[in-house]
């Protein structure tokens, strides 16, 4: 497993530079929370909850070989570690919340305590037709299963990881209306990331999404706008349909004129042997008038003997071609030979050659960092016991995440999981390079 | 599995002694229409035993047999609206919050942890031997082109022999053959075939039960014939007619169920 970062702690083995969250309430879920408090909606109304917790320990191969952490000495890695999460989704009438909890322990770090309340809303039905939403929460827009384009309001999902097993994802400040006429609906969505700590309300940026979805003929169709205040007005349409009765298909794709995008500097240069002074990322393409766009498409088939096999290819193209991304891994492997001794400089530009180190793993991005990618999972269930392998392969450098899980369901409540984690690949591929080589977690959930 | 099949039968035929007795609006399609029955009517007819009411819910309890020891068992509760809208709530505590969504020929499921509308094939299996489709999809009228193929007994009760060939894309199946009883239309069994011909499944219509005077499917059993010894049971119970809110079926507002 690998992360980034001083006091790092063991976080899903391709979530590396994810932005850490900060213990936080978000004001909109202060409101909520004093409503849930203070009302109590009319009529009868039962509790609806749903609690699960799952422990996971997990034992990681650093990878001797990789550019980024020398002698584990860049960004230390945990090689025990163990990850502990319960949560509770609670409805009562109108009101819905999700609360989480984590516990985090590593070899290399002293145990680690967070609470959140990842998600607090009011949903209010304002007549046959249109409901209200107030509050925290996940919204999901996309039909892809391993990327999601088309969810510019939700948490960017971890191919490694889907389903999101440790439940971290959070939802966001919103205010949602959603009419629902026969089989179509639109909704409108603001949102504000705004944060109350310390007394103080500090407003994040205004954020607008809007979203059309109809069902004709069998085909799932949406069309989503989303603008940030800033940035860029983004299009794009997400779509499945099912052949037969076994083969699914689906496909997202999202488009905007220019990028905001950060890039590094290197990727201009093909001179790997350089340092940087001050920050080196900037965004190369914000006065483009290119179209980028995300492209997603797949598709899922069922076998009579019920093995589903799931197919993505996602193109992405705000991430690097295989010539920008040589020349960052060539200043990356600079700086490492740098920092193992390797090259002979100058005693004074190891500090900064290390500081190089560090801002050069920005680039990296655990929904990857490249262009094209292919997903492949494979899932099949029998008697309590269900397998799933799923493959996060690079199409540039083929290099490959995979992930087998085996999972022994006990009893109801209760099941028990095995998850390898490899990574496979050359030296200077995508995974290849990663901190770790591999990881097996072994992990056990219960579900009240 | 099969004793315990044949004393069901006997409680089916008490239920439908019950029925008939009682002189509800449950027919032989063709009682005024001469000796030959009209095929698509009879499949009307069958599928009323599943559907009682234009809108309605009944809760499903799925288990799931290996070599005759229970291996897996699931409540499902069930709302249908018309003819292609089905919602199914998924009961156990280790599946909580899970919702099956049928519209027309459309699957979706929505599982909590990923908090989306998943669009899914009516084949993909729920519980045990049961797919989707089993438990969603409770019109064959809709779904299948059908023609009389003759008269055959199964375990002595006179049935006609009807062939379903899927006509939608979201039929469960691609084949079905289905005996209904000569007397009164009720399912008494089905084999299931693959698009290659294999032999599927066969599902047998064990019991029914009076409900609201009306005579509806209680019991059936599902055998795969692809996986030895593998038994799969649906019963099915509390119907209730209720009026179900139009926008429960839409897709967007699984998220909102609870």
């Amino acid at each position: 497993m690998t992360s980034v970062g001083p006091g790092a702690r063991p976080v899903d083995p391709y979530r590396i530079l994810e932005v850490r969250r900060a213990i936080r309430v978000a004001p909109g879920g202060v409101l909520i929370a004093v409503l849930m408090a203070c009302s109590a909606p009319a009529g009868a109304q039962d509790l609806d909850y749903r609690i699960s917790a799952v422990d996971e320990a997990t034992a990681w191969h650093l990878n001797p070989a990789t550019p980024y952490n020398a002698g584990n000495a860049i960004v230390p890695q945990p090689v025990r570690g163990n990850t502990g999460t319960a949560d509770a989704a609670l409805g009562y009438g109108i009101f819905s919340t999700s609360l989480g909890f984590t516990a985090v322990a590593s070899d290399i770090q002293r145990p680690d305590y967070r609470f959140d309340v990842r998600e607090v809303a009011v949903d209010l039905s304002l007549g046959e037709s249109w409901d209200l939403l107030l509050g925290k929460k996940i919204l999901k827009w996309g039909t892809g299963y391993a990327f999601n384009p088309t969810g510019v309001i939700e948490p960017q999902r971890s191919p490694s990881d889907p389903t999101d097993r440790l439940n971290q994802n959070e939802g966001r400040n919103l205010v949602s209306l959603t009419g629902f006429i026969g089989k179509s609906s639109l909704t409108a969505v603001y949102l504000n990331d705004a944060v109350y700590a310390h007394s103080s309300l500090a407003w994040g940026k205004n954020e607008i999404a809007l979203r059309a979805y109809t069902f004709l003929s069998g085909l799932d169709l949406s069309l989503v706008a989303h603008y940030r205040e800033g940035d860029r007005l983004e299009l794009g349409a997400n779509t499945s349909y099912v052949v037969g009765n076994d083969l699914e298909l689906h496909g997202e794709v999202l488009a905007k004129r220019g990028s905001s995008m950060l890039y590094h500097a290197i990727l201009q240069s093909d001179d790997p042997a350089q340092e940087f002074t001050a920050f080196p990322y900037a965004a190369a393409d914000d006065d483009s008038r290119e179209i980028f766009c995300k492209l997603l498409a797949g598709g899922q088939f069922t076998f009579a003997n019920g093995i589903n096999v799931a197919l993505e290819y996602y193109h992405n193209q705000e991430g690097l071609t295989l010539r920008e991304w040589k020349r960052w891994m060539n200043f990356v492997n600079f700086q490492d030979a740098v920092q193992r001794g390797a090259v002979a400089v100058d005693p004074s530009l190891i500090a900064p050659s290390r500081l190089n180190l560090l801002w050069s793993l920005l680039t990296l991005s655990p929904r990857g960092t490249m262009r094209d990618y292919v997903f492949l999972r494979g899932a099949y269930a029998e008697e309590g016991w269900s397998c799933e392998a799923i493959c996060f392969m690079n199409a540039a450098d083929a290099s490959v995440a995979l992930i087998p899980t085996l999972t022994w369901k006990a009893s109801a409540p209760v099941s028990v999981y095995a998850r390898y984690t490899g990574y496979l690949g050359s030296n200077g591929s995508e995974f290849g390079s990663l901190f770790t080589t591999s990881g097996l977690g072994l992990g056990i959930g219960v579900q009240l | 599995m099969r004793n315990s099949v044949s004393i069901r039968l006997s409680t089916a035929a008490l239920a439908a002694a019950t029925f008939l007795a009682g002189g509800t609006s449950y027919r032989p399609a063709f009682a005024q229409e001469g000796s030959r029955p009209d095929p698509r009517k009879l499949l009307e007819q069958a599928d009323l035993s599943r559907n009682g009411w234009d809108t309605f819910e009944v809760t499903a309890v799925i288990r799931n047999y290996q070599n005759g020891e229970l291996k897996d068992e699931g409540s499902f509760d069930t709302y249908i609206k018309g003819a292609d809208r089905t919602l199914v709530k998924f009961m156990n505590v280790d599946v909580k919050g899970q919702y099956l969504l049928m519209l027309e020929d459309a699957m979706w499921i929505y599982l909590p942890n990923t908090r989306k509308p998943i669009r899914i094939t009516p084949l993909q299996r729920l519980l045990g031997d049961a797919s989707n489709g089993d438990v969603a999809r409770t019109r064959w009228a809709g779904d299948y082109d059908v023609t009389l193929k003759g008269e055959e007994k199964v375990d002595d009760v006179a049935c006609y022999v009807l062939d379903l060939v899927a006509r939608s894309d979201g039929a469960t199946y691609n084949h079905v053959i289905l005996w209904v009883r000569t007397e009164d239309s009720r399912p008494r069994k089905a084999e299931i075939y693959l698009t290659s011909g294999k032999h599927y499944k066969t599902i047998f219509y064990d019991t029914f039960s009076v409900v609201h005077g009306r005579l509806l499917l209680a019991q059936m059993t599902i055998i795969d014939r692809l996986r030895e010894g593998s038994t799969t049971t649906m019963t099915f119970n509390g119907y209730n007619p209720r009026e179900i809110p139009e926008k429960w079926f839409n897709k967007d507002y699984l998220e909102k169920l609870r």
